[in-house]
């Protein structure tokens, strides 16, 4: 950033001039960086934490310039590079001609656990072997880019560059505008319409290809960045037991049956890809994959076994490649690399053991790398013996010092030694696109080059500033993606995974039970903080009796007697604020947030940031005291509402929204039901007056049942008014209504072996209970409630079971 | 150090044998399975000693796709699917086949193992036998050490792994219920019990540790003994051995550790690979089903 006469470098001028950015203006900027990573979701997982637990996306906000002269180096010396692993690759899987002809040594290849025979002779497109390429580079201290590592699996980092961008462009939006930022749109565009071109057959809805990334899932580390991707790219975000493969064939199990799919661009890793042929203990995959491949049905991106040139083992053999088969030396060179399965190189290491950097030589052995300087006698010697007794397993490397780069640390600029990541794919004409910046990441350790998302500290984006030549042939022309990011490519509605229909149904069924839940202990909180309640303490017992029914404390203090209850409604906090507890409010956020993670993709952003910040608002410790929790209780009860709102007005009425919609109300349902049986008033063994009031509360139906009812709580009127008023949306008879109406319109299931239809037979329970809601007696007559809330008590549970039944129902492959 | 003698051209064994196969799988399963997908290694590859023809591979129920290939080793391998709801599934494999003995060896002529394994990393024949493979991953000290007693310094090769093989056959028992298909190698050798497969797993597994190209050899032996003689281990299901990389000269030598003795026309070759893993006679990946029994026989008869 600074010359060697102390004044700024040209290219970061536009930066600084643009904004006065002082201490306190970055850390303003900072602030407003955290808040939008935060509220978009941006997470990764740690793996090395047990509970693996999200971490929050740790973007620096200075971004990465580099001036367009420099980056023209880079990105031509990239494209050479992807030209060159899809070369080594098409040979490797396909006539080894250069084992044959001993440019590679034949153990170099054939020992690499990465080497997958299954898929050796697969016939591919080129396009489709390396669609995604990224390369790890360095800066040495001569200032030359050079390559640490290559990526041509599945390249993680574009999405969280692309969302780096998204936040960064706003916070600095002045600085962006003034650095004439390359944009990174275009090339998001060039991977879908490289997809497209890539797929065997289209088919569709639109007569377009149906195309899917494919996931490990929730858990993994990158998740993020699949749901993100999946979404700016208009693919289906699925998890392998979405997938089915019928007639060598792959379909997409929707809830409308079997949908063939063209293309996957995958993110999980070769060998996990089909337990078949691959990993049998892979429970990630899709069964027969390789198969359907193999006769052309499906096009993999990047191809299967492309893994295998991911390994440090191929540096030392890049420049003898890259003549060998492009006629050229690398644009970008190698970080100086030695291979213990080759005897001269081996030689080498075992003299320099004290200089060099150790690392597994096949990208499947795993990264973690051994300095030889910090090792004692004691270490060297291990070493020694460990390369002795399996040299092809290692490779050593130039401990190279990578220049730094300027990072905002601790409120002032710091320098940090860093990696960049950049981005090629292919383009539909045979050459490749790269990505006008990338991703920076911070190294941890000073001493060597982060390989790892996992081990780098934190992140940057990339700034080409000033004019390149790309720049200058492509005027902005208007993106399908307009603003980098800002845009959903759209996702097609009908083709909604069965699995992610099950995860919106939890969804709207957890969001409700909290929402539930936070009702009743506000309204316990609001009994014990005000004093001028009327019946406070009369009416905290029907509310102890529902926190008992529904598991969030024991039993003992749920039945204590009224003279007792404030004593025991103080304990009841006590518990419930714990956030060990089960039952507690925690938990059940807990769920809801876990529901969320699977269907992310499904979920318009305004949703997912309500959710992130309700996750952090329940997430903080509560204390117990009852004017405290009212104030967070009335919080997240506001968070939940616009949850609620979103629902109605932020979302399309597609599968996704009716699934969300189901969940929440069935939910509702057995809530009511449960709370005339949890409060005492089913049974009579709470003052029933009290009860009334509470069960007003929480349905929400005060002000209602005062306009009608102006004269004061009877049972009747109340009963009425919360079982069977079809006008009030907080009515039991009002959620059967729904769910009927929903469920209509949800494709018909087919009965089994057996001819019954499981949603044939939840249309036919809704009907009975809808007429059982339509007699007036139980909101007279005490033996009559009891005996509906039993049967509907019952019957509710029966028809979510039937949903799932029909619309969920997994049957997971496994091996035998 | 006793040494078993090297078999004598010309004894019992030379003559050639012809045989027929017959290899019945049969799963049976509590739940429906609405779909199978399966991975066959049921019929003989090309071999030196062998001459085959296939009969049959039929699947009921009936495939709704089934294609034959050859997999990276040469070995044919046949994927099929099944669509249909079953709730058993049968894989008949039947063959014809005439085995030749192999050639003559004298084990003290091959060269010393140092040699082998000094080369192996260079040639494209042993490289991909030396490197630790999904079940038999790279030995520690205990399996160095048993390995090691077989290989002094110097050691002709075939001496060396017909001691191991010996050693294995005469200290180790033979007991079906001691081990499952996953039981570690490492496991294989503290019990010192095992099946064909976890000897043939040991034995690659120790030779690989010094270094030394062994690769895992599947196939039948006869089923009933010729008159006179012991019925063989391993006669009524899919057997295992071993073949070990003698130098350029004598290349791959097939030693059956399960009954100590060379593999000879006893023994029907169907494929080999690293280990089990690459060439397991029947895999497949099943949607439904829950708990399932499977019932194999193998009849191997002269003709």
């Amino acid at each position: 950033m600074v010359t060697g006469t102390g004044g700024v470098r040209p290219h970061w001028q536009g930066f600084f001039l643009a904004d006065e950015l002082t201490r306190g203006a970055m850390e303003e900027r900072w602030d407003a960086a955290r808040r939008l990573l935060f509220q978009n979701g941006v997470t990764y997982h740690a793996y090395a934490d047990p509970q693996g637990v999200e971490r929050p996306w740790p973007l620096d906000p200075v971004p990465l310039l580099l001036p367009a002269a420099e980056w023209r180096v880079i990105s031509e010396g990239l494209r050479q590079r992807a030209r060159l692993m899809d070369r080594v690759l098409a040979d490797l899987y396909g006539e080894q001609a250069l084992i044959r002809d001993q440019v590679l040594p034949a153990g170099l290849v054939l020992g690499d656990p990465g080497f997958l025979r299954a898929c050796h002779g697969l016939v591919q497109a080129p396009a489709a072997r390396l669609t995604l390429f990224a390369a790890d580079l360095v800066r040495d201290p001569e200032g030359q880019w050079r390559v640490l590592a290559s990526r041509t699996q599945t390249p993680t980092g574009a999405g969280y560059a692309l969302e780096n961008r998204v936040v960064l462009s706003q916070t600095l939006a002045e600085s962006f505008r003034n650095c004439n930022v390359e944009r990174l749109a275009p090339f998001f565009d060039t991977l879908r319409q490289t997809l497209a071109a890539l797929a065997p057959r289209a088919s569709g809805p639109d007569g377009s290809p149906r195309m899917v990334l494919l996931t490990p899932g929730p858990y993994n580390e990158a998740y993020f960045e699949h749901a993100y991707l999946a979404r700016n790219l208009g693919l289906i975000l699925v998890e392998g037991a979405d997938l089915t493969i019928r007639d060598q064939t792959v379909f997409l199990k929707t809830l409308g049956g079997l949908e063939r799919v063209d293309v996957i661009l995958r993110r999980v890793d070769d060998d996990f890809c089909d337990p078949l042929e691959l990993r049998p203990d892979s429970a990630l995959g899709v069964p027969g994959l390789v198969q359907a491949v193999r006769c052309g049905n499906v096009t993999v991106c990047n191809g299967l076994g492309s893994g295998l040139t991911d390994s440090p083992a191929l540096l030392p053999w890049m420049d003898t490649l890259s003549k060998h088969l492009l006629g050229q030396a690398p644009l970008l060179p190698d970080v100086p690399t030695l291979w213990g399965g080759d005897a001269g190189q081996r030689a080498e290491m075992l003299g320099g053991l004290d200089q060099l950097v150790f690392r597994p030589a096949y990208s499947s052995l795993g990264h973690q790398p051994i300095y030889g300087g910090e090792l004692d006698a004691a270490g060297r010697a291990e070493m020694a013996s460990r390369l002795r007794q399996r040299p092809q397993q290692w490779v050593a490397q130039e401990a190279i010092a990578p220049s730094t780069a300027p990072v905002w640390r601790d409120g002032h600029m710091d320098a940090c030694p860093l990696v960049l990541r950049a981005f090629a794919c292919a383009t539909r004409d045979g050459d490749w696109m790269v990505m006008p910046g990338g991703l920076a990441r911070i190294s941890a350790d000073d001493r060597f080059a982060a390989v790892s998302l996992q081990q780098g500290a934190g992140a940057k984006d990339v700034w080409i500033t000033g004019k390149t030549l790309e720049g200058a042939s492509t005027p902005r022309r208007r993106s399908q993606m307009a603003p980098d990011g800002a845009g959903d490519a759209g996702l097609p509605t009908i083709d909604l995974p069965s699995r992610a229909a099950d995860h919106l149904f939890w969804v709207g069924r957890y969001a409700e039970r909290a929402d539930q839940a936070v009702r009743i202990l506000r309204a316990a909180a609001r009994r014990l903080s005000d004093d001028a309640h009327p019946g406070a303490e009369e009416e905290l017992v029907p509310l102890l009796r529902l926190m008992g029914w529904m598991g969030m404390i024991p039993a003992g203090i749920a039945s204590l007697p009224e003279a007792d209850a404030v004593r025991g409604m103080r304990q009841a906090l006590e518990i419930v604020a714990d956030a060990a507890n089960p039952g507690g409010l925690r938990a059940t956020m807990e769920r809801l947030r876990r529901a969320a993670a699977g269907v992310r993709d499904r979920l318009p952003s305004d949703v997912s940031g309500v959710l992130a910040v309700l996750d952090e608002r329940a997430a903080a410790p509560m204390r117990a005291d009852p004017a405290v929790m009212r104030l967070r209780l009335d919080e997240i009860s506001a968070l939940l509402a616009s949850l609620i709102g979103l629902e109605l007005d932020g979302m399309s009425r597609g599968p996704a929204w009716r699934f969300l919609v189901l969940g929440r109300r069935l939910e509702r349902a057995i809530g009511i039901i449960g709370s005339f049986q949890g409060s005492g008033l089913a049974s009579g063994t709470a003052a029933t007056g009290a009860a009334l009031s509470v069960l007003l509360e929480l349905g929400a139906a005060g002000t209602a049942y005062r306009e009608r009812h102006p004269l004061g709580v009877r049972r009747e009127p109340v009963l009425s008014l919360l079982l069977a008023d079809e006008e009030h949306p907080r009515s039991l008879a009002f959620q059967i209504r729904t769910v009927e109406r929903q469920l209509a319109n949800l494709p018909e299931i087919t009965g089994d072996e057996n001819g019954v239809s499981p949603t044939q037979l939840a249309r036919s329970l809704l009907l009975t209970a809808g007429e059982l809601l339509r007699d007036p007696q139980p909101a007279r007559d005490g033996t009559a409630l009891c005996d509906l809330t039993d049967r509907l008590g019952r019957m509710l549970p029966d028809i979510s079971n039937l949903l799932s039944q029909a619309y969920f129902s997994h049957v997971f492959a496994r091996t035998t | 150090m006793s040494l078993p003698a090297p078999p004598e051209p010309g004894s019992a064994d030379s003559g050639l044998m012809r045989y027929r196969c017959r290899h019945v799988t049969r799963y049976s399963y509590s739940d429906t399975v609405t779909s199978s997908h399966l991975l066959a290694h049921l019929a003989p590859r090309p071999h030196p000693h062998q001459e085959s023809r296939m009969l049959e591979l039929s699947i009921l129920p009936w495939p709704a796709a089934m294609v034959d290939r050859r997999d990276w080793f040469g070995n044919p391998a046949t994927y099929a699917s099944i669509q249909v709801p079953h709730r058993d599934l049968t894989v008949t494999a039947e063959m014809e086949v005439t085995v030749t003995p192999p050639p003559p060896l004298h084990p003290a002529f091959t060269p010393a193992w140092e040699m082998v394994a000094a080369q192996a990393p260079d040639l494209m024949e042993t490289v991909e036998y030396i490197g630790p493979s999904q079940r038999v991953p790279q030995g520690g000290p205990d399996l160095i050490a048993f390995a090691s007693e077989s290989f002094p310094a110097g050691q002709p090769i075939a001496l060396g792994a017909m001691d191991l093989m010996r050693r294995i056959h005469e200290d180790f028992s033979f007991d079906p219920s001691a081990t499952t298909v996953s039981t570690p190698i490492s496991e294989v050798l503290s019990k010192r019990r095992g099946v064909c497969q976890d000897f043939a797993h040991l034995m690659i597994g120790a030779l690989r540790a010094l270094g030394l190209p062994a690769r895992y050899v599947s196939g039948y032996l006869r089923t009933l003994p010729p008159p006179g003689r012991e019925r063989l281990r391993g006669a009524d299901a899919s057997h295992a051995w071993v073949q070990v990389w003698c130098g350029a000269e004598a290349g791959w030598v097939d030693l059956d550790p399960t009954n100590g003795k060379r593999a000879d026309t006893d023994h029907v070759t169907l494929g080999w690979g690293r280990d089990y893993d690459d060439v397991c006679p029947l895999r497949g990946v099943i949607l439904g089903g829950g708990s399932h029994g499977i019932l194999v026989a193998v009849d191997v008869e002269p003709l």
